[in-house]
Formats: C-alpha cells, sequence, structure tokens
C-alpha cells in the first residue's frame, strides 16, 4: 500500500475502534452517575445493585454453572476425543462427523423439546438443567479429536508396552500433551456459559437459579431500576469476561478459529 | 483398545448427543404435529399446525422480519468484516490494538449489549441526539418506539456487534494464504481491489463460505435482542421467528403449534445452508 493508503487505513482504523469502544465506556461511565445523571456517584450504584438487585447470588450462579460446565468438558471432551483419534470401532466416523453436524443445528429451535425433557424428567428449574445438557460439547469433542490425531503416538504404545491401562494413558500421557488445546477449550467454554442467556432463561423459574445475564434481564424495567443502577450490574456482568479475554486473547482467537480452518 | 473401554470413553458424548440433540430433534418434529397445548393433551392432528402457521398474520411478519434482518444485516457485516481484516493483515501500526479492540462487543453478553443500547436508542440517549443531529427523521420517542426504525435499530447494533467476529475469521483464513502469493502481488503493484478480486477472495473462498453459512444460523435465530429491546413490538414489528417460538410456546403454552414454527425455521435454515454451500462451491466439490 502507498504511504497515502495506509495513513486513510490507519484513520478508518481508528474511527472504528472508537464506534467499538463507545457503547461499552458508555456503560462505565453511566455506571458512575447518579441517578438523574448530572453527579459521580462512584461505587454507589455497585453497591446499591449488589444488595438490592441480589447480584451476589446471581454471580455465584453463574460462577457455578460456568465452571461446572467448564470443567465437565475439560473431561468429557478429552475422553471422547482420545476414542475417536485413536480407537478403532464402528460409528467411529459417525460419532465424529456427529459432532460436525449439531454445529449445524440451530439450538435456538430446540429451545421448547429440551424445556419439555427437563421439566417431564424434574430437571427444570434445578442446577442441573443448566449443566447437563453442556457438559460435553460438539466443539469441544471436534477440538480435541483432532488435536490428538495430530500427537505422536510414540509415548502411548511404550506406555502400552510397559503395561500401563488405557486410562493411564489418557491421564498421565495424553492429557498433560493436550493443555494448549484444553486450554483453548476452557476459555471458550467458560466465556459462552458465562454468558450464555436463551437456555438460562428458559430452563428456570426461581430468581434464585438465576445466572447474571437472566438476572440483569429480568431487573430491567423492574421499579426503582434506573439506567445508572442497571449499567452498573451490566459492568459486574462484563468485567470477568474482559479480564479472561485480556489474559488469554491469543487462546480464544484460536478457539474461535479452530472450529473454521478445520472444519 | 479394548471395547468397554471405548464404551466408556464415548459414553458421555453418546450420551449428551442421544439425550440432549437428537432426541429434541425428534421430539419436536412429533410434537409439530400435534396440538400439544395447556388444553389439549397432543394427539396428532396432521398438517394443521403448518397450515395454521400459514394463516397466521403474527406468524408471516415474524417469517417477514428475520428475513429482511438477514438480508439487511449479513451483506454489511461480512463486507465490512472483510474490509478490516484485509487492513488488519496489511500490519498497519497498532493492528494488534484493534483487532482486540473490534472483538470486544463479541465477548461482551447479548443481554448487556443490548440494555446499553436500549439507553443509547432512548429518547436523550445518544444515538438519539446523534440522529437528530445529522437530521433524520427521527421518531418522537425513541427510535425502539416507532414501528419505522425500531428493527433497523437493533439491526444497526447488529452489524456493531458481530463485525468483530467475522474479523477474526477472516483474518484467519488471509493469513492461511501462503506468504508468496501476497509477494508476487506486492511486486506486481496490485492495488487494494485487485488484490481483493484476483488473490484474497479466491483463496478464503471455504472461509468465506463458512462465515457465511454461520452468519445466516446466526441471524435467523436471532432472539435476546428482541426480547431485551422491545419484546418484539411495537406492534409486533420485531417480532422474530424464535421470539415467535418463544412467545407461542413458552408464554402461551401452545406447543404443538410452536414446534411446527420452530421446525420450519429449521428447515428454512437448512435449505438456505445448502443453498449457500451449492451456489458457492460450484462444481469443484473440494472445498473446506
Amino acid at each position: 500500500m502507498t504511504r497515502w493508503g495506509r495513513a486513510a487505513a490507519f484513520i478508518t482504523m481508528i474511527a472504528v475502534m472508537v464506534t467499538m469502544l463507545f457503547p461499552l465506556s458508555y456503560m462505565v461511565w453511566l455506571s458512575l452517575k447518579s441517578e438523574t445523571g448530572d453527579a459521580l456517584n462512584w461505587m454507589e450504584n455497585y453497591t446499591a445493585i449488589m444488595s438490592r438487585g441480589r447480584l451476589w447470588l446471581f454471580m455465584l450462579n453463574s460462577a457455578v454453572v460456568a465452571v461446572a460446565v467448564t470443567l465437565g468438558n475439560l473431561v468429557f471432551c478429552l475422553m471422547t476425543g482420545y476414542a475417536l483419534a485413536r480407537g478403532k470401532f464402528v460409528g467411529s466416523k459417525a460419532l465424529y462427523f456427529s459432532a460436525a453436524a449439531t454445529l449445524m443445528i440451530p439450538s435456538h429451535i430446540l429451545i421448547i423439546p429440551i424445556y419439555m425433557l427437563t421439566s417431564k424428567i424434574g430437571l427444570f428449574d434445578t442446577y442441573w438443567a443448566l449443566i447437563l445438557p453442556f457438559l460435553v460439547s460438539p466443539l469441544g469433542v471436534f477440538l480435541m479429536t483432532q488435536y490428538i490425531r495430530g500427537l505422536p503416538d510414540d509415548c502411548e504404545q511404550a506406555a502400552r508396552i510397559d503395561g500401563a491401562g488405557e486410562l493411564t494413558i489418557l491421564f498421565r500421557i495424553v492429557a498433560p500433551l493436550c493443555r494448549p488445546a484444553l486450554a483453548v477449550l476452557a476459555i471458550q467454554i467458560f466465556m459462552t456459559n458465562w454468558n450464555s442467556f436463551v437456555f438460562p432463561f428458559v430452563l428456570t423459574s426461581s430468581p434464585e437459579l438465576y445466572t447474571l445475564p437472566v438476572g440483569m434481564a429480568m431487573m430491567q424495567g423492574m421499579q426503582g431500576m434506573g439506567t445508572p443502577l442497571l449499567m452498573a450490574g451490566c459492568t459486574i456482568t462484563t468485567l470477568p469476561v474482559i479480564a479472561v479475554f485480556l489474559l488469554f486473547q491469543r487462546q480464544i482467537v484460536e478457539g474461535i478459529t479452530a472450529g473454521a480452518v478445520k472444519g | 483398545m479394548k471395547k468397554h473401554i471405548i464404551l466408556f470413553l464415548i459414553a458421555p458424548w453418546f450420551l449428551t448427543l442421544a439425550v440432549f440433540w437428537a432426541f429434541p430433534v425428534a421430539y419436536s418434529f412429533w410434537l409439530s404435529f400435534t396440538n400439544h397445548s395447556v388444553f389439549a393433551s397432543g394427539t396428532f392432528v396432521g398438517l394443521d399446525n403448518y397450515i395454521g402457521l400459514f394463516q397466521d398474520k403474527a406468524f408471516l411478519l415474524s417469517l417477514k422480519n428475520t428475513a429482511f434482518f438477514a438480508i439487511g444485516t449479513i451483506p454489511f457485516t461480512t463486507i465490512i468484516a472483510l474490509v478490516l481484516a484485509m487492513l488488519i493483515a496489511e500490519k498497519i501500526p497498532g493492528y494488534r490494538i484493534f483487532k482486540a479492540a473490534y472483538f470486544l462487543p463479541s465477548i461482551t453478553s447479548m443481554v448487556v449489549i443490548s440494555m446499553i443500547f436500549v439507553s443509547l436508542y432512548s429518547r436523550d440517549g445518544y444515538l438519539h441526539l446523534l440522529g437528530k443531529a445529522l437530521g433524520l427523521a427521527v421518531p418522537e420517542n425513541g427510535f425502539l418506539f416507532s414501528t419505522k426504525t425500531a428493527l433497523p435499530a437493533i439491526m444497526l447494533m447488529d452489524i456493531w456487534v458481530a463485525i468483530g467476529y467475522y474479523v477474526l475469521l477472516f483474518l484467519a483464513g488471509i493469513s492461511a494464504i501462503p506468504p508468496e502469493i501476497h509477494e508476487a502481488a506486492a511486486i506486481d503493484g496490485a492495488g487494494f481491489w485487485r488484490k481483493l478480486t484476483v488473490i484474497i477472495l479466491p483463496q478464503i473462498k471455504p472461509m468465506f463460505l463458512f462465515i457465511l453459512v454461520i452468519n445466516t444460523i446466526r441471524s435467523f435465530q436471532i432472539f435476546i435482542e428482541i426480547f431485551v429491546m422491545t419484546r418484539g413490538g411495537p406492534v409486533g414489528s420485531t417480532s422474530t421467528l424464535v421470539y415467535f417460538v418463544y412467545e407461542e410456546g413458552l408464554r402461551r403454552f401452545n406447543i404443538g403449534y410452536a414446534s411446527a414454527a420452530a421446525y420450519l425455521l429449521f428447515v428454512l435454515i437448512l435449505i438456505l445452508s445448502l443453498l449457500q454451500i451449492r451456489l458457492l462451491k460450484g462444481r469443484q466439490g473440494t472445498v473446506g
């Protein structure tokens, strides 16, 4: 590109960046203001929404759900990936492609049958409804199978000759080698579930089980919930993902592009 | 590996697949042919639900809104993201920061984004004032309270939110192009437009296809922003298909009827995805 071209590109990108950052900065700015919006309130909105809005509880729910689902995915996707990458059995191909196929199913069309299912088996409005359906993600199965396929199997073979069992091999030898892929998976799953709204919203009814996004959506329009107060809650909801993003940017980018490039 | 070990290893995924994917897909197919609701226990009614949907003005409006939403956002999101990805790939100073900043909206909860924009679009919100300053015909009560502007306002927000994610995907595609090709283009003195049409587009065809398909799947499922910002209003002008399914199924408990709507949506998305794959893949059939 010419010098002028680069300058024009630079200015364009700055302008886009300002547009991208403006709404989020506006959220933080408003959260520090008083109800009428003309004076700075600093932390008052935060303490108010924490106590009045039961945000502590929502935060705890979000954390429990996101962490449980993440841990489940780490273990189960590793197991599945190992079996699909190394085991030769009837239907292994079908099981692998099923993971790719589910990525093509628009999940929101399943809100009714999954709602019916959870209420029939007594899971509706429990923590289990928020955790069980998401414990093994198709993305994770996909990612781990691909990654393990790319690993050399010399160490596994050597351990097998020494008489090590398959589970020992999986958790002692393969798992440590999979650390980069597991990190990508963990971050991806944590962020998705922390922000998840549709299923937690559909599968619970008592406020005791609301996650942060559900709680925030429900608080909107409630009496005495002015915009600065809501923006304080929104900031609290957003901070953890921004922190994770700043710490693990590389893994996040990998997680997002992994499915696309290999798919 | 022994059989019982394999069974043990794949059991969690197999169960998830069976219980939370295959069963719901099959179950809602069955439900869509029944009159399951608060008043009826769910007897087989054949195609009644499907026929009813095509005579239901609310459904047809949701269908129209969803199509409008997709057609009005996907081209913009794709083109803007592609151009930004190309600029980032040129490694303009600060490109890492730009990339991160563009992606921030994508990692933020959609509920949060929607609540921020409710405020920005409101009567004394900044976007309202900006619209006025630009001399646009701004509705008196704010963009979200007029049947003419509510859906376009949400679409504008959607483009803003989604761009960063597709920038990353396009970037992955562009950086996978062998550097020799880029160098050859530089030596030939290819400009921006030539580089885009002659080098980048043909080289990133699989990624372009993937982006188009997932963007379509996503756009046809828009729900959270509708729920938080307008609840489908004013007078149904922002009701989308998933919002219709939610209203009918989980608020009025017309389970059978809503399942039929969900299934139509499923088939619609499937047809569109296959169509896009066909059109873009052409006859080579070796993409991806």
